[in-house]
């Protein structure tokens, strides 16, 4: 494949429309090979539609993707062959066992993998004979990861896998994503969970408006993007919400039991407490300062907190 | 079109029919089960013996002639009413539609008539009855085809018109004969339509189509895929309706190359219009509303259960454009009549729904953009 030794997937201004609706408008990326991709957008930013023009399912109004050197619009059978796709909220033939259900995939794409290997990755091994009716939903995103792999991808898209899930199996999806990672596959992953992003991916990018708004390592985005630190004092006083306002910082809220702004500087943070503690008002129960995040970049970028569905803005 | 994904398709499909009990019965059971009833109920009218209560006051042996006269060939089956009751009060009390009330003079009056030649004489026999019910009629009609041949043995002499029946049938056939066919029909289109439709509004809901999307099968394995999963299930349908109809009911049916050809016809219009029907259930739930809608008017006004020519003018002409009408058509045509030209008239309309059903339901059926 065309620098296959460096992208697997290139995207070239890139635009879909449904009729009057550009949902994704001139959108340019590369994902590196072996590297965990994760593509966040809000609701309706044209995020699984760019996702989907990459999978074949989609084609592109205009703009070009390439997958492993090869366009799909033109060979669409064969970078099937080489992907994988775990779509949102996986499922699959209620009455079907896990094994079979591997069988059936493995079938489809007349590849013969060692099914007890991938259930053995996915820890699925002692599921091979229950249905997938009768699985947790846990269970059946491990049953949806491991039909991805059955053909052995290069690629494997990953759209929203631990939605869903308790804390437990969501950290045992991680440990299976990372497995892949040691693997060198390349993930492409589309997640409403920042923690995820940070934890694993490689490369963020930030899709609003059908636009890419940033792309870069996590690292680097907070550092570039984040710029203010995130204050929160306890309990959720209205006479400390006041006096924060009155000093010049409109956007202080209340969030759940405590009292959110964001500030430039420590020095900020030192002139609010001494503030309240002059002004006699009820003393603090707690006091948290963090450093900007991921999530509050994506705040300040889309202007829009994540949701957990994104079918909006796809007819 | 791959087969190797076709059969892998297919199995799949087979194994999840096959752990879906409530699948099976309306699949292979519920037909069966609608034979059975409806050829218990209707070929026991071929031999057809109706209990008749008859209260005698005249108790003499007239009146035991009479009766006598009403039970030949088993038409009915008289059941004596004690002289003492109030007859009304009697057929209420006990269920009774007809009661048949002979009075104290019948002998004499038979007397007059028979043994001293009185023309005039005349013997009123009164029937109770209750109109509200809907077989009386029939059991008036019966009674009153007895009691005139009755009458013309009285006479002594023979009637001068004489019905002579002639089936255009080449052997004797009865209702259940004209009934599997409707049977076997309507058991294809229902499986083949609502399997199409709610598989794939089902797939599609739970975004396994998505998924199917991204993999090498294609549209066209798919649709193979769901069309050799109908025949096979028609096929076993058809057989096990056609064995219990010859086993229970002793049927005499013409079975040929028609049939299969014919199976296959309409397994292919009735998957192509669950495809077309597919895009109105929004969701895998009002699936079921969707097919009903579009199966019951086709079930009944087909000409499945009972001749169309019982139905009024305007909704005979509306059964001519409904497919079951002409897939009933065919296969009555070859597996009753044996007729080889009316077959391949009505299997030929069957497959122009077919194959108009089919083209348009393959392309509603999007598979890609747009289409999951």
């Amino acid at each position: 494949m065309a620098g296959s030794d460096v992208h697997a997937i290139v995207v070239d201004r890139l635009s879909k429309s449904y009729g009057d609706l550009l949902a994704v408008n001139d959108v340019s990326f590369t994902v590196n090979a072996g590297e965990v991709f994760a593509f966040l957008g809000p609701n309706g930013a044209g995020k699984s539609t760019t996702v989907e023009i990459i999978e074949t399912i989609r084609r592109p109004t205009s703009g070009t993707v390439t997958v492993l050197g090869m366009d799909v619009a033109k060979h669409k059978s064969e970078v099937v062959r080489r992907i994988g796709v775990l779509p949102q909220g996986f499922s699959s033939f209620d009455r079907i066992t896990v094994r079979e259900t591997l069988r059936y995939y493995a079938g489809v794409f007349g590849c013969r993998p060692d099914i007890d290997a991938l259930m053995d990755l996915t820890e699925l091994r002692d599921k091979a004979r229950a249905r997938f009716i009768t699985l947790s939903g846990g269970l059946k995103q491990r049953v949806g990861i491991a039909v991805a792999l059955v053909n052995n991808p290069d690629v494997v898209f990953l759209d929203e896998p631990t939605t869903g899930l308790d804390p437990h199996a969501r950290r045992q999806v991680w440990q299976v994503l990372k497995g892949l990672k040691a693997r060198g596959k390349t993930i492409f992953l589309t997640t409403h969970s920042m923690e995820e992003a940070e934890l694993l991916a490689d490369t963020v990018a930030i899709i609003s408006k059908g636009r890419i708004v940033a792309i870069d390592s996590p690292a680097r985005l907070t550092e570039e993007h984040g710029e203010q630190l995130r204050l929160t004092l306890r309990p959720a006083d209205a006479a400390v919400l006041g006096l924060i306002h009155r000093m010049g910082f409109p956007l202080a809220h209340t969030v759940d039991d405590g009292v959110y702004v964001s500030v430039h500087s420590p020095d900020d943070v030192r002139r609010i407490l001494s503030a309240i503690r002059e002004g006699g008002l009820e003393p603090l129960s707690g006091l948290d300062v963090r450093k900007p995040n991921l999530e509050e970049v994506f705040l300040k970028l889309t202007g829009e907190p994540l949701f957990h569905s994104d079918h909006g803005g796809v007819p | 079109m791959s087969p190797r994904i076709i059969f892998a398709t297919l199995v799949v499909r087979i194994r999840s029919l096959y752990r879906e009990r409530s699948a099976m019965f309306f699949t292979f059971a519920f037909p069966i089960i609608l034979v059975l009833v409806f050829g218990t109920i209707f070929t026991r009218t071929d031999c057809m013996n109706y209990d008749l209560p008859v209260q005698d006051h005249s108790n003499s042996e007239a009146s035991a002639r009479l009766i006598e006269g009403l039970t030949t060939d088993n038409a009915f089956n008289v059941i004596p009413v004690p002289t003492d009751a109030d007859p009304v009060q009697y057929a209420r009390e006990h269920g009774f539609n007809l009661l048949l009330v002979i009075p104290r003079n019948y002998q004499g009056l038979h007397n007059l008539r028979v043994n001293k030649r009185d023309g005039m004489a005349w013997a009123p026999l009164r029937y109770i009855y209750d109109p509200s019910s809907t077989s009386v009629v029939n059991r008036i009609q019966l009674m009153s085809l007895m009691v005139a041949a009755i009458n013309q043995r009285y006479t002594g002499t023979t009637a001068f018109i004489t019905l002579i029946p002639e089936s255009i049938l080449p052997g004797t056939y009865r209702f259940i004969e004209f009934f599997v066919p409707g049977i076997i029909a309507m058991a294809i289109m229902t499986s083949a339509l609502s399997n199409a439709l709610n598989m794939n509004a089902e797939l599609r809901q739970k975004g396994i189509l998505r998924k199917l999307a991204a993999t090498p099968i294609t549209r066209t394995d798919w649709l193979a895929s769901s069309v050799l999963y109908q025949i096979i299930l028609s096929i076993i349908s058809t057989v096990s309706i056609l064995l219990i109809s010859y086993f229970v009911f002793d049927v005499n049916l013409h079975i040929g190359v028609w049939l299969p050809l014919i199976i296959v016809v309409e397994v292919m219009a009735f998957v192509g219009f669950g495809m077309l029907l597919t895009p109105l259930a929004k969701e895998a739930e009002s699936a079921a509303a969707v097919g009903n809608a579009f199966l019951f008017p086709m079930m009944f006004l087909s000409g499945t259960f009972f001749p169309i020519e019982m139905m009024p003018g305007y909704l005979q002409t509306f059964a001519k454009f409904l497919p079951l009408y002409y897939v009933n058509e065919a296969l009555r045509a070859t597996m009753i009549f044996d007729d080889s030209g009316a077959t391949l008239r009505n299997a030929s309309i069957t497959g122009a729904f077919a194959a108009v059903a089919f083209v348009a339901g393959m392309i509603k059926t999007r598979w890609g953009d747009g289409g999951v």
